[in-house]
């Protein structure tokens, strides 16, 4: 019944993704050099190296891990607040806040022990992401301000506080570019591999943390009802706006742990122009998961070898790494676009749609706050 | 049930056709490779975010890679376009991976994961373009910025390329100032806090006074942060140009140094029919939209500095450390002319001559410089 379940909400993600890699392949062979003639093996070499570039070596399968933590951490943060109705964008926004929460405690305690230094330095980085993510959360709930519109607004706040705070008050003395100082002890251990940091294993234990959340605890359960009907799980003595507020500063919070790990256990300090897709890319990993934590895991693994692949891709096979966000944009077109995905494949549509995904959807057109 | 077998059979047949197409192609685009090979080295490249025909640093050391290789017989080299500043360690990796022999970074927002990878990698050869290289005394990078640690022992494997914009600056202000006719110039830049672009804006507010002591120098920044408004919005640039050139009509000199923003401010110098200085590459030939007014540019030699380390590594020359390209071995400099030419008397060549015979021989200093060989600048603001 379960794996019944699970294979039906896969079909179509799934389906999707041979899509992508068709249409990939034809973008691969009509942009390949002209002169040549068309290139017909190229998506053949460029996904073999990609496959090679993720998973060809033991530091390659740790490198796609590496790379899929965030992208998991994300894709719950995403996820969860499908659950609630919400469509959080901000994941970017919480993501940055988070990386610089981390950074700035992380140099604050360079030279403290690492077993305070970390844990502080981590805390920083969920809390922060959770305020920036309640923000949005309570304007929604209270103010009926959409939380697409304000969770955008917000991306580019972060993106200018991050700018501001490591030019400025966090900006290492004598470093020829702005950037702050590093995190010493702060830096978080290589468990495995060249640089499979401590980071990776949050997203593994955030994974059934949201899972046992969502579908065995009493405030999951409030969450999903909340998602299915505001207005229904108002009449059933339920609140919904401070559910609003919880859901989204949890998802920040997840948002703001992803951020913490790639500073604390990659970069090991926050450069001005820090620039990363992370948040962005959570949405797409929340829908190719279809928004159920261990989809999403599925999901962030896959963006994440793509991501991983990208570079021997390049080298291989000439074809620039650019392909992954083409391949990503192609998944997130094959997904929405379910109808013309269950055309060509003469899929009969499921009985029971996603009832979430759809609350989200119809909030669009205003009834988006619940009454009071 | 039904439905599935469907989808499976779908599914797979997609499969069949990408295989079938994929095997049918013809097999001929291998690189080809230059008559009388003599090198085995393999030589990749990693970009700074962005992309490979970026008219700028990217797509200039990309070319010195290819000539370099070219020049010593080696492999057509390969490239990993970074598109997001989180990768950089992980596309370094990936040639690591493929054992690669050289290693090209562009940019020096790369030099840290650089100092590291050439760290875990001593049998192979970095060359970072415009990083200078600040390690510790073990050789890992340096988080006091101190750079006690001797680069070129300690990592001898890691030539650090940078440049002396100010010279480059300070012959663009002899020009700016021999041409000018109303003695006002102005000169844009992405942002104060990136080393390079005040040492170009204090060189040609130097120069400039070299040539006219009591000249007008306007230097504006258009953002305080090295983020997209710096080097990346050509509208914000055309915008703050205008703004610039309506508060100060008689401006008739603007020279840009702010990357891709600074293309607007050379779209805005022609709109206002004045003359404009490009910055970094010879970008009468880089931009051409703007060639019309483009007078010169102060130029960073990247191909040929590229090159050059390329070259130096085939013929086991090589010695790690920060290497400071000059004017002395016209890795920097003035680009031609070009179209401009005719404005050039000879007066105006006998100035640019007398500065670069000046700064070659170090009679002429082209700011006041730091211990770094940047200029000095601790507020982050060139001197009014």
């Amino acid at each position: 019944m379960n794996l019944r379940r699970a294979r039906d909400a896969a079909i179509i993600p799934a389906l999707s993704i041979v899509l992508a890699l068709v249409f990939g392949s034809l973008i691969m062979i009509f942009s390949s050099p002209l002169i040549l003639g068309l290139d017909l093996t190229l998506p053949l070499l460029a996904y073999k190296a990609l496959v090679e570039g993720a998973f060809g070596s033991f530091g390659a399968v740790v490198s796609t891990i590496v790379n899929a933590s965030p992208l998991i951490l994300a894709g719950l943060a995403v996820g969860v607040a499908f659950k609630a109705g919400l469509f959080n964008i901000g994941a970017q926004g919480q993501f940055l806040t988070g990386g610089l929460a981390a950074a700035a405690v992380g140099v604050w305690l360079a030279h403290a022990p690492g077993p305070v230094a970390i844990p502080l330095a981590l805390v920083a980085a969920i809390l922060v992401g959770s305020v920036y993510g309640a923000i949005p959360g309570f304007l929604k709930a209270y103010t009926g301000a959409h939380e697409v519109v304000t969770t955008i607004m917000l991306n580019y706040i972060a993106l200018y506080i991050v700018a501001y705070v490591v030019t400025g008050p966090l900006r290492a003395v004598g470093a020829t570019f702005a950037r702050t100082p590093d995190v010493g002890n702060a830096t978080l251990p290589i468990l495995v591999g060249a640089n499979g940091h401590l980071g990776i294993l949050f997203a593994f234990v955030a994974v059934p943390l949201a899972w046992w959340l969502l579908y065995r605890s009493t405030i999951g359960f409030e969450i999903r009802t909340v998602g299915a009907g505001p207005d229904a799980a108002r009449y059933a003595g339920m609140h919904p706006r401070l559910l609003i507020v919880v859901t989204m500063a949890f998802c920040g919070g997840l948002a703001g742990l992803a951020g913490s790990g790639e500073i604390l256990g990659l970069t090991g300090f926050m450069p001005a122009g820090y620039s990363t897709n992370v948040g962005f890319d959570g949405i797409t990993v929340a829908l190719l998961g279809q928004a159920h934590p261990i989809g999403i895991m599925f999901a962030g693994l896959l963006l994440g070898a793509m991501r991983a692949g990208a570079p021997l891709m390049q080298i291989e096979a000439g074809v620039p790494s650019q392909m992954v966000d083409v391949l990503q944009g192609a998944i997130l077109f094959f997904l929405t676009a379910e109808v013309l995905v269950r055309y060509l494949f003469r899929i009969r549509a499921k009985s029971a749609k996603v009832a979430e995904l759809q609350t989200v959807a119809s909030s669009y057109g205003g009834q988006a706050t619940p009454a009071p | 049930m039904r439905k599935h077998r469907y989808a499976l059979g779908a599914t797979f047949a997609s499969l069949a056709i990408v295989l079938l197409a994929a095997c049918q192609g013809n097999t001929g685009s291998s690189g080809s490779q230059s008559g009388g090979a003599t090198s085995n080295l393999k030589i990749g490249l990693v970009t700074d975010v962005g992309t490979l025909d970026d008219h700028n640093f990217n797509q200039y050391s990309w070319e010195g890679a290819k000539a370099g290789a070219q020049a010593v017989g080696a492999a057509a080299p390969h490239s990993v376009v970074t598109t997001q500043s989180a990768d950089y360690a992980k596309n370094i990796n990936s040639f690591v991976s493929k054992n690669y022999n050289i290693i090209v970074t562009v940019g020096f927002a790369l030099g840290s994961d650089t100092t590291k990878a050439a760290k875990a990698n001593p049998n192979i050869k970095f060359i970072g373009v415009d990083q200078g290289i600040c390690v510790d005394a073990n050789g890992n990078p340096d988080s006091t910025f101190a750079c006690k640690g001797d680069a070129a022992t300690l990592l001898p494997n890691y030539q650090g390329l940078v440049f002396k914009e100010q010279q480059p600056g300070y012959l663009a202000g002899v020009v700016a100032a021999s041409i000018s006719k109303s003695g006002h110039i102005a000169a844009i830049g992405g942002t104060a806090t990136v080393p390079a672009v005040p040492n170009y804006m204090i060189g040609y507010l130097n120069g400039a006074k070299s040539v006219k002591s009591d000249i007008k120098v306007e230097l504006k920044y258009v953002s305080a942060a090295p983020d997209a408004k710096a080097f990346n919005d050509p509208a914000g640039g055309k915008a703050a140009a205008d703004q610039l050139l309506s508060q100060n009509p008689d401006i008739d000199v603007l020279f840009q140094v702010a990357g891709k923003t600074g293309n607007g401010v050379l779209q805005s110098a022609c709109d206002h029919n004045i003359h404009a200085i490009g910055v970094d590459v010879d970008q009468w030939v880089s931009t051409p939209d703007t060639k019309a007014c483009t007078v010169v540019s102060a130029e960073k030699k990247l191909t040929k500095a590229v090159s050059d380390a390329i070259q130096r590594v085939n013929d086991k020359k090589d010695k790690g450390g920060t290497i400071t390209l000059d004017i002395t071995t016209d890795s920097v400099g003035l680009s031609p002319f070009h179209d401009s030419q005719s404005m050039i008397t000879p007066d105006i060549q006998a100035k640019i001559d007398a500065a670069v015979k000046g700064l070659k021989d170090g009679t002429i200093k082209a700011c006041v410089e730091t211990p770094f060989g940047s200029c000095d600048n601790k507020n982050g603001q060139p001197p009014a």
